[in-house]
């Protein structure tokens, strides 16, 4: 029986209200949060609608972070004191964060490059605010939260894979708690970007009514996702079950829904199934719903095509209040969801006039779209969906009460089977000819920036390696993990630039949608025709190692059978820029890339007597909370990721053979390096793969991996271990064996 | 400004802000045929290029105005002020 995992404390902030209770009265009640924009200039654009949460910066919490943190860190507090989780010092490693985010630090890069242009004030660690990668540390930081930490960078589906990936994780019995949610602060990127697209609607968004457009809003929502034993140990209040959840992508287009729905319904069906209930069990979803004619269109097929023959079915769309939070829209509409299964109350759809009604009477069939006023009615199971640019889709389900879910985790052996390596210092020279090879006609890869051009080369170069072809039959059986530390910062910087010079309504429909992190991972699936489980974590350096530890655990948990695990980084003129404001390393040490590394479970493997380069025996990811930037203070996580590494291989440190180290020519990092590596492995061989490819982060973290991974095909050692770093304490490591 | 000038100003244009490798890009590819592709999202961006450049609204313009460079630049003379 799988182990049952429980929501133990709620957390929501957004433009409905700065808590739970205040929100969850207004939603049920139908009030709007959307007004006109107060934080964008709209000058010139034909739409100027938003839900904006009032409270400045200083409200939120007293940091000097980008806003998608502060108002993570508020969520996240009431959610940890709603729990009445105690963190200890014993317990803090037992209890990480996870959250799902869209635009990063965007607000903070306009701000710094408003200032910057008009002669204002700025400071060199507000580069420290750009990425995405630093949120789920910042939240971790300021609760003395040690347990492993993620940044869901999947768009629009972000806030919901990030609450499927804890309850994953807990399943397997690697934390007892996880702070798991979304975040998203409301910005001129998004508002530009969609504007620019013609997604924005001029009215307040009207989903399943008018479909013409969006209406952006932020916020963040913040599940306490715990064991259930645990949580019974501790005495805790039980809001409702985790149950299954799905995660799929489209493989279609990298803004447009696949209008046929096949990739949402996968995600659902999924859901449900891993679930251990039928269609006919689900009470009540909380659709993705946005109010794009598309997306609307795309989710009627795919709610009709699965769910025609359940007559108790109820639909909302809460983003008719609260607006798309974008990252945080999932774990949002999951606080939502929680709520209306532990008090029997669905919340509205809002926005109907007596005329829409009669024409929603014949779209909705035998579905109930809950126009205007909450319905009160008991809900045993609830789902709720998320869909996102780039094709990403997925869903989960809460429940009342326990109930027993299928336990698909399996004890397959993984082998690395293919590997695509595209890494230099200081740039990788990418040439048409790289296309060909491929057939990637210009007409697609001319959409590419620079971060997706590395990974859809790396990634078809590891499928070509490892012999794969992707057909109907195993689409869905193959997934993707993309891990980065700066993610497409170049795109987002430049885009941000163009808006501050241009304004808002110079907002450029091309690029936007390369500036979403996970555009890159969507690329690549659309171009190879992967439709299984899509992931992009910024998680600073180590991402790239990471991903090898997320794709395993998804192999194991019978999710896929082959998993595409990346790291991927550019190096362009904008970060150098960055890199070197920040003072942290030299520019001549950068460097960048994608290597891809093809995960394959051993039944897979040898049905299609697949080439071994190694096993992947053991994986641990660990965090020591300190300062995002900093690595002083962390040093015990990296010990315990490579101790755990090598326990879950069934090894000791003495087995080892071979390390492949993160030293980047840091004198702080280095040292780290030699201290730990002296400490446990004493005196052996350690290859410094960054002497070569520079610092590529993510690229450079995947690479040690890849490189123990052909050293052990060609040479004579039987064990070999990566371990990698990021910056603000968190550390994975990888033993391979030779095969 | 010449006819030459203004698919010279619309060629880099669609160079610069849609990738489109120049070496590819005649005054006479199609280009939302095979030839370079182009789709709905470019369509946008080349309606605020040429706003840009030009100051000429193609919002709502026929489709075979968008063809080639060549059709664009026919627009853009019929309808600059």
């Amino acid at each position: 029986m799988s182990k049952r995992v429980v929501v133990t404390g709620l957390g929501l902030i957004c433009a409905l209200g700065e808590n739970t209770e205040e929100c969850w009265n207004a939603v049920q009640n139908g009030v709007t949060g959307i007004k006109e924009v107060k934080t964008v200039n709209a000058e010139g654009c034909y739409a100027n609608l938003g839900a904006e949460v009032d409270s400045p910066n200083e409200k939120l919490s007293g940091e000097d972070y980008d806003r998608s943190s502060l108002l993570c860190i508020k969520a996240a507090g009431e959610a940890l004191k709603d729990s009445g989780y105690e963190v200890t010092e014993e317990n803090s490693d037992r209890i990480g964060v996870i959250i799902g985010n869209c635009v990063g630090g965007a607000v903070s890069i306009d701000k710094y490059y408003t200032a910057k242009k008009n002669g204002g004030e700025v400071k060199n660690t507000d580069v420290l605010k750009m990425p995405a990668a630093a949120l789920a540390n910042n939240v971790a930081y300021h609760f003395g939260l040690n347990g492993t930490t993620a940044n869901i960078v999947n768009a629009c589906a972000a806030g919901t894979i990030s609450l499927s990936y804890a309850a994953d994780l807990i399943r397997s019995g690697k934390a007892d708690a996880f702070v798991a949610g979304g975040s998203d602060s409301f910005s001129s990127l998004a508002f530009a970007g969609f504007h620019g697209l013609h997604a924005l609607s001029a009215n307040a968004c009207s989903p399943f009514n008018l479909s013409n457009g969006i209406t952006l809003g932020e916020g963040a929502g913040i599940l306490i996702i715990e064991d259930y034993e645990h949580a019974k140990a501790r005495g805790a209040r039980i809001y409702c079950e985790v149950l299954g959840s799905g995660v799929s992508s489209d493989a279609h287009h990298i803004t447009a829904p696949d209008p046929e729905g096949n990739g949402q319904m996968l995600a659902i069906n999924r859901a449900i199934k891993n679930s251990g209930l039928t269609v006919n069990d689900i009470d009540y979803i909380n659709a993705h719903g946005t109010g794009t004619a598309k997306n609307d269109e795309a989710e009627f097929l795919s709610l009709h095509t699965i769910f025609d023959d359940n007559d108790h079915l109820s639909v909302s769309s809460t983003k008719s209040m609260t607006g798309h939070c974008l990252g945080a829209a999932g774990s949002i509409e999951a606080v939502f969801t929680v709520k209306a299964v532990c008090d029997g109350i669905v919340p509205p759809t809002i926005g109907y006039t007596e005329e829409n009604l009669e024409t929603l009477k014949e779209k909705a069939g035998n579905i109930d779209f809950v126009p205007n006023t909450k319905r009160v009615k008991d809900i045993e199971y609830a789902a709720s969906n998320s869909f996102a640019f780039g094709g990403n889709n997925a869903s989960i389900v809460f429940a009342k009460k326990p109930h027993d879910i299928p336990d698909r985790a399996n004890k397959e052996r993984i082998f690395v089977t293919g590997i695509g390596e595209l890494i230099g210092k200081p740039r990788v020279e990418i040439s048409s000819d790289n296309y060909k090879e491929y057939g990637i006609k210009m007409a697609f890869y001319r959409k590419l920036d620079r971060f997706s051009q590395l990974q859809l080369l790396s990634g078809m170069k590891a499928l070509k390696n490892a012999d794969i072809t992707i057909t109907d039959d195993n689409a869905d059986k193959i997934g993707i993990v993309v891990g980065t530390a700066d993610g497409p910062l170049t795109e987002v910087y430049n885009f941000q630039k163009n808006v501050c010079e241009n304004g808002t309504a110079a907002g450029s429909a091309f690029a936007f949608p390369n500036t979403v992190y996970n555009a890159a991972g969507g690329y690549f699936s659309i171009f190879a025709g992967i439709k299984g489980y899509n992931v992009t974590n910024a998680n600073s350096i180590q991402a790239g190692l990471q991903s090898l530890c997320y794709a395993a655990d998804v192999i194991r948990n019978g999710d896929e059978s082959i998993m595409v695990a990346t790291g991927t980084d550019e190096n362009t003129d904008v970060t150098e820029y960055l890199y070197e404001t920040l003072g942290v390393m030299d520019k001549k040490l950068l460097g960048e890339g994608s290597v891809s590394i093809v995960l394959e479970s051993g039944e897979s493997a040898e049905k299609r007597d697949a080439k071994k380069y190694a096993e992947l025996v053991g994986w641990a990811s660990a965090h020591k909370s300190v300062e995002f930037g900093k690595l002083n203070g962390s040093e015990s996580a990296l010990k315990t990721a490579i101790e755990n590494a090598c326990k879950s291989a069934g090894v000791t440190p003495k087995d080892i053979d071979l390390v492949c180290g993160f030293a980047n020519g840091v004198t702080e990092v280095d040292d780290l390096e030699n201290r730990v590596f002296a400490d446990i492995f004493g005196n052996i061989p350690t290859v410094r793969v960054k002497n070569e490819c520079g610092e590529a982060r993510s690229a450079a973290s995947a690479e040690q991996a890849a490189y123990a991974a052909k050293q052990l095909e060609s040479g004579e050692y039987k064990y070999a271990l990566a371990a990698a770093f990021g910056v603000g304490g968190q550390y994975s490591a990888v033993v391979l064996k030779k095969v | 400004m010449n006819h030459e000038e203004i698919c010279a100003k619309i060629k880099d244009m669609l160079v610069e802000n849609l990738r489109i490798p120049a070496e590819e890009l005649e005054y006479t590819s199609e280009l939302f045929g095979d030839d370079i592709g182009l789709d709905s999202i470019d369509s946008i961006e080349i309606i605020a290029g040429i706003d840009n450049l030009f100051g000429v609204q193609m919002t709502g313009a026929a489709r075979e105005n968008f063809q080639t460079i060549e059709t664009l630049a026919k627009y853009v003379e019929e309808h600059k002020e």
